[in-house]
């Protein structure tokens, strides 16, 4: 409980309070009321941060809710041989050092890359750079989103479908229900809770999104700042401008814009499933 | 009985002489250093073995930490705000720097140690390290900017290297060595390239054309004439001469780029000298038998002739004993500034230094396989007639950012024109809050 309070209560007391604090390098800090955050409103990147964030969340929601799902449903069909060392492939990326997959797929996006290569024998498109043009930035951020979800998601999934009964399935055949009717109707409205829960958990990863553009792009928002982040537009704030306050200011946006999202999904599914 | 005594002897011999090694040990002052260059680290200690060597009666225990670069500054940075569990001395990196120097400054003024040595080196290597007129911090090189050649791409294009002295030279040659090789209607081969999302390639023309970040008064410049000249200079071998493209990767030390030098696809670039340690480093020497170094193209006569690009200054953190200040300040002018201690930074680091009097020393002038087995300080040296100063300022750090991300980008990729990208900075700084003048 102490612990908690002191690395997780008071880091964001004081986050809050800074925000309303001109902390700019090491002096005294004084009160500037509402300053930081009409700051952050004028600051030219913010819009673009905010944004590319937003785009990015709805697009890892786009692809990481409907993968996993499919994916773990056929898993769970028993169609697909389910050996430990599939699930454990299918779960590795999530436990790959960032460090490392940012290199790698530094070197799979590049011009002569893996992916172009694929791209080209398959569909004839000619090679992209996708790690130097500024509107391939967010695609190739989804891409290494996929690839180190996918695998937790199906996770989840895998345990809401292990809670869903199998006599429903048996019934549901012996009244002729198709396959997809099955997936319709019985396990789709069954999993919403689990479903709920990844959607949360993906908005609030999708808008906390740091790491993988700081790796993949050695620090920065990439080419034209394409793939710049709320959080890299905080620790920029912070880090390199040592501008805190405002930076605290933008944090306690965040955290408003995650809050409201979070909340505005649990009352729609909880409205929805009480009319179900 | 004498036994017993000879054998009291030499305990007592054996416990003094290890309370003397002990004493001595105590008597050397701890000295604690970050780094984010492991080499760094190195000549640091190596120059306070010769630092003990000179002065045995005040001898020093330096130790040093190597951490990644972003991490060390941030760590750096939050010690210094919180006032505790910052090293005695510290590597700020040039573009880092302004950032420790907001707010109440947390670092040493190292103004005395340097002034017995100020007539001996090129003073304006100092400036970026400046704040309200003090110094805190020393580089390690000067790191003049030169020109890399490939000397096979040219002499198959029919360009001999050493024709080239003015940049208009070096435009005509690029028209003959950037050549469609595999007739797909675009070069496959290009005479330079122009980095994106790194700073390097337009600052070293803005620096020679007189422009820059700020002036030696501390001004805000960014949106100069001589820099509206200086991007358009640039983005025009890319658009009108069509003689450079831009870098693979955004930036000279993205492995693509690397691989684009290696396989012959650039003969040429201009990057700080201690761009020179890449060649081995990341390309494996593999373009030693044609790789020069020459001093870069002259833009008129009698104008500069080269600037000074990247750098790292070593700072005295406040955090230090003040018992130690004096000694560490001594010590780091010493480790930096002193004749013997520029040698070491061209023969242990290979940098280029900041003294002018060693740069005719023997062990200066060696000849380098990686440079196809020239003597390449010669070049250096030549370039070095008339450096372009670069001064730093608060908003030093933000510039960078700006220039690596948005501005190349703009100006290179989406062909927008350089005022408009400079007047798109200058806003941004405005919104930052920094003072931009007229």
């Amino acid at each position: 409980m102490v612990v908690f309070l002191i690395f997780k209560v008071y880091p964001v007391i004081l986050a809050v309070i800074m925000s309303f604090q001109n902390f700019q390098g090491v002096q005294s800090q004084e009160w500037v009321g509402l300053t930081n955050y009409q700051n952050v409103f004028n600051l030219v990147r913010f819009n673009q941060a905010l944004a590319n964030t937003t785009i990015y969340t709805i697009g890892t929601l786009l692809i990481l809710i409907p993968l996993p799902l499919v994916l773990a449903v056929l898993l769970d069909s028993g169609r697909v041989v389910q050996s430990t060392v599939f699930r454990t492939l299918i779960f590795l990326p999530a436990l790959t050092s960032l460090v490392v997959a940012g290199t790698v797929f530094r070197l799979i996006l590049a011009e002569d890359g893996f992916l172009n290569l694929f791209l080209t024998s398959l569909f004839g498109v000619q090679p992209l750079r996708w790690l130097e043009v500024s509107d391939l930035a967010l695609p190739s951020l989804i891409l290494v989103a996929t690839w180190r979800w996918t695998g937790i998601n199906i996770l989840y999934f895998n345990s809401g479908l292990v809670n869903i009964s199998k006599d429903l399935y048996e019934a549901a055949v012996i009244d002729g229900a198709s396959a997809f009717q099955m997936f319709w109707r019985i396990t789709l409205p069954l999993l919403r809770p689990t479903t709920l829960f990844v959607v949360v958990l993906s908005i609030i990863g999708g808008y906390q999104v740091f790491v993988e553009p700081f790796i993949l792009y050695t620090g920065g928002g990439g080419p034209g700042d394409g793939g710049l982040t709320m959080a890299l537009l905080i620790y920029r704030t912070a880090f390199t401008s040592f501008n805190f306050g405002t930076a605290a200011a933008m944090g306690v946006i965040l955290a408003a814009i995650i809050f409201v999202f979070s909340l505005i999904q649990f009352r729609y599914f909880g409205v929805f499933s009480k009319e179900d | 009985m004498n036994k017993r005594i000879s054998l009291l002897l030499l305990i007592a011999i054996l416990l003094g002489s290890l309370g003397v090694s002990a004493v001595s040990a105590q008597d050397a002052t701890d000295l604690s250093l970050w780094v984010f260059v492991d080499r760094h680290g190195l000549f640091m200690q190596n120059q306070a073995a010769r630092w003990n060597e000179v002065n045995p009666d005040r001898p020093i225990n330096l130790t040093y930490e190597q951490i990644d670069y972003t991490q060390m500054h941030d760590n750096l940075l939050a010690s210094l705000l919180v006032g505790m569990g910052a090293p005695d001395l510290a590597d700020i990196e040039i573009s880092k720097f302004a950032t420790f120097t907001k707010g109440d400054i947390q670092l040493i003024e190292l103004d005395d140690a340097i002034e017995p040595y100020r007539g001996d080196i090129i003073e304006t290597r100092l400036a970026p390290y400046v704040a309200n007129g003090h110094n805190y911090g020393i580089d390690y090189h000067l790191g003049s900017f030169v020109m890399y050649y490939n000397t096979g791409i040219l002499s198959a294009a029919g360009v001999d290297v050493d024709s080239i002295r003015t940049w208009d030279d070096y435009i005509e040659a690029g028209k003959k060595v950037t050549q469609d090789t595999n007739g797909d209607g675009t070069p496959d081969v290009y005479m330079a390239s122009v980095e994106t999302s790194g700073v390097m390639t337009a600052r070293g023309i803005m620096l020679m054309m007189g422009g820059g970040a700020y002036d030696a008064e501390g001004n805000l410049i960014l949106n100069s004439e001589a820099n509206v000249k200086a991007l358009q200079f640039v983005q025009d071998l890319v658009h009108v001469h069509g003689i450079a493209r831009p870098t693979s990767g955004g930036e000279h030390h993205s492995p693509d780029h690397f691989l684009d030098l290696v396989e012959g696809r650039i003969a040429s670039l201009w990057m700080p000298q201690w761009y020179m340690t890449r060649f081995p480093d990341n390309m494996s020497s593999q373009l030693a038998a044609v790789e020069v170094i020459r001093p870069m193209p002259i833009f008129e006569e009698g104008g500069y002739t080269t600037t000074m690009g990247g750098g790292t200054g070593t700072a005295i953190t406040n955090q230090i004993d003040p018992s130690k200040i004096e000694l560490a300040k001594e010590f780091l002018a010493f480790a930096k500034l002193t004749y013997e201690a520029n040698v070491a930074l061209w023969t242990d680091l290979g940098f280029d230094p900041m003294r002018v009097d060693v740069y005719d020393d023997p062990a200066l002038l060696i000849t380098m396989d990686d440079f196809s087995g020239e003597v390449p300080f010669e070049y250096i040296k030549a370039g070095l007639a008339n450096v372009a100063p670069e001064y730093t300022g608060p908003y030093y750090p933000e510039i960078a950012t700006i220039m690596q991300t948005t501005m190349m980008y703009e100006l290179i990729e989406n062909k927008k024109s350089p005022q408009e990208v400079l007047d798109a900075a200058i806003a941004e700084l405005q919104a930052m809050g920094a003072d931009v003048g007229g």
